[in-house]
């Protein structure tokens, strides 16, 4: 599903962000990304999503070449990958229902649809009385899970998940590893990026450690459901 | 139909998060509309009436002799070395007694007892009947009194003058209202889209992040303009038609301006108007979606 090779990304003037990172994640795995803050998780999926150009090397989504892709094609691209932003990117003036069906909008699937699926996911993420309430007014954890099921909603076949649970307690970040692991059973190829051991300490996934834009320490072997 | 669903709802927002702005977008367009279709009624009803009266205009060339065959034809070969023409009568100077006696009517008697030779013979040249033909009648007075054997020459010289002038005032002021309405459509509403994108400059780049195509994001912008300059061209024409019932009923039924014949704009004249002010508006967004939302 993603082939990343000898990727380097150097941010202007001179901040050496990742240097010649190799991997390959297969359809259907759920793998996490650990690292110290700054050592370079964020930048990794802001190249694989297509945000940003990396420097050198090459990144392969869905056997397509990343620099390459224009237009329709891009547009198509994306909309199969869902990203939960660490900076979240809602729209503060729209309502938690409006900003997850942002992602369904753009394949023009039924309101009705949406709204069922909006209505289910926010169910599971424990959010279901705040459908109404504009994102500026929801706390800093709510944000957070409002982003995760609007990367989640349209049913991506990959899902980049930067910092899922940074603000959560225990058992709100139970449901959301739930929500993920449900969408690695129907098919998503899953990489999460985070700091909390507590999420991937017991689980039988593969764990990539990145220290200081390099690929360090890789535990556990690829899973496919 | 999802896509048009998809497009209106888009546009709906986009018109709520900036009303107030839509509304003084709205309203310059209809206002320039109105400027241009108010100066471009009146041009075509003062052509309409210049056309009309044209009908009537001649040049009356009158001779110190009868002219003769040899003369006739050297006379009609000068004339018509300056300016094609509609026609070219010889009136002699018992043509032109009966015909006078023809219009004297029941007072023909007066002039029983006078000679039948006291009146001048002459030269009727009927210009053709367009407006540049008209604009150069002074020219074509002047040239005929220079040449032999010429008495006068004499039409309706200074009423042709000022017709002139004022039909050259309106054209011009029809080419300015034209030239502004184009500016304005274009300049207001590519302001106003900028305005609204600006607005929304961090809902576009989520957009484009979650995979909307150029068109999810264009095609309410694009129909924004194109509503802009329908309603905008609807309320000026609107605006403009009710004055024109307003004047007509109010000053043609009676006084001097009973002369006009009032018409408005023929219906084709109106759709273009509307056509062109939606072209145009749709331009104004177009035209700044390329500058300020950049393609992926
Ligand atoms: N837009 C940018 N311009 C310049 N430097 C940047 C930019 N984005 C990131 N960096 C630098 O690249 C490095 C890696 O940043 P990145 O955001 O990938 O870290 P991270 O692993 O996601 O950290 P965290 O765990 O805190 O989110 C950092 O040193 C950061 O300063
Ligand atoms: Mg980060």
């Amino acid at each position: 599903m993603i082939e990343v090779i000898k990727v380097a990304k150097i941010y202007p003037p001179d901040i050496n962000a990742l240097h010649e990172i190799s991997l390959t994640v297969s359809r259907g795995e759920m793998c996490f990304l650990t690292g110290k803050s700054g050592a370079g998780k964020t930048t990794l999926f802001k190249l694989i999503c297509n945000m940003d150009q990396a420097t050198s090397g090459l990144i392969e989504v869905d056997g397509q070449k990343m620099n390459l892709l224009r237009g329709r094609k891009l547009s198509q691209l994306r909309q199969k990958i869902g990203v939960a932003y660490q900076d979240f990117k809602l729209l503060p003036k729209r309502t938690a229902a409006e900003n997850i069906a942002v992602s369904m909008e753009v394949s023009y699937k039924k309101p009705q649809i949406i709204r069922d699926r909006v209505c289910s996911l926010l169910d599971q993420l424990g959010l279901a009385d705040k459908y109404n309430i504009p994102t500026g007014e929801l706390s800093h954890g709510e944000q957070q899970r409002v982003t995760l099921a609007r990367a989640v909603a349209n049913f991506p076949t990959l899902i980049l998940a930067d910092e899922p649970t940074g603000n959560l307690d225990a058992v709100t970040t139970k449901r959301v590893m739930r929500l993920l692991s449900n969408c690695n059973k129907d098919g998503a190829t899953i990489l999460i990026a985070t700091h909390d051991e507590t999420i991937f300490r017991k689980s039988s996934h593969r764990v990539l450690e990145i220290t200081n834009g390099r690929l360090k320490k890789m535990t556990g072997v690829p899973t496919v459901p | 139909m999802s896509f048009l669903f998809t497009v209106l709802r888009q546009l709906g927002r986009n018109l709520r998060q900036t009303w107030g702005v839509q509304i003084m977008t709205l309203l310059t367009v209809a206002l320039s509309v109105l400027i241009f279709s108010f100066s471009y009624l009146v041009y075509t009803n003062i052509v309409h009436f210049g056309d009309r009266l044209s009908e009537n205009i001649r040049l009356i060339v009158y001779l110190d002799e009868e002219p003769g065959p040899e003369l006739r034809k050297q006379l009609e070969r000068k004339i018509l070395q300056f300016d094609d023409v509609e026609e070219i009568n010889f009136v002699s100077r018992e043509q032109a007694y009966n015909r006078f006696k023809a219009q004297l009517g029941e007072n023909a008697a007066v002039l029983d007892g006078m000679p039948k030779n006291f009146l001048s013979p002459s030269v009727e040249v009927v210009p053709l009947n367009t407006l540049t033909h008209l604009n150069r009648l002074k020219d074509f007075s002047d040239y005929l009194s220079k040449m032999g054997g010429i008495q006068k020459v004499q039409f309706g010289q200074n009423w042709v003058e000022k017709f002139n002038y004022t039909s050259q005032l309106i054209t011009i002021i029809v080419i300015a209202s034209g030239a502004l309405l184009i500016l304005t459509t274009i300049f207001i509403v590519a302001h106003t889209i900028r305005l609204t994108i600006l607005g929304r400059h961090n809902e576009l780049e989520l957009l484009k992040l979650v995979g909307a195509t150029n068109n999810y994001i264009r095609a309410p912008f694009l129909l924004e303009g194109l509503l802009q300059g329908l309603l905008g061209s609807s309320i000026g024409l609107g605006t403009l038609y009710a004055l024109f019932l307003w004047v007509k009923i109010h000053f043609t039924t009676s006084g001097f301006m009973a002369i006009f014949d009032f018409t408005f704009l023929n219906p084709w004249g109106t759709v273009i108007i509307i056509l062109s002010s939606i072209l145009l508006c749709t331009i104004g967004s177009w035209v700044t979606m390329q500058r300020f939302v950049k393609v992926c």
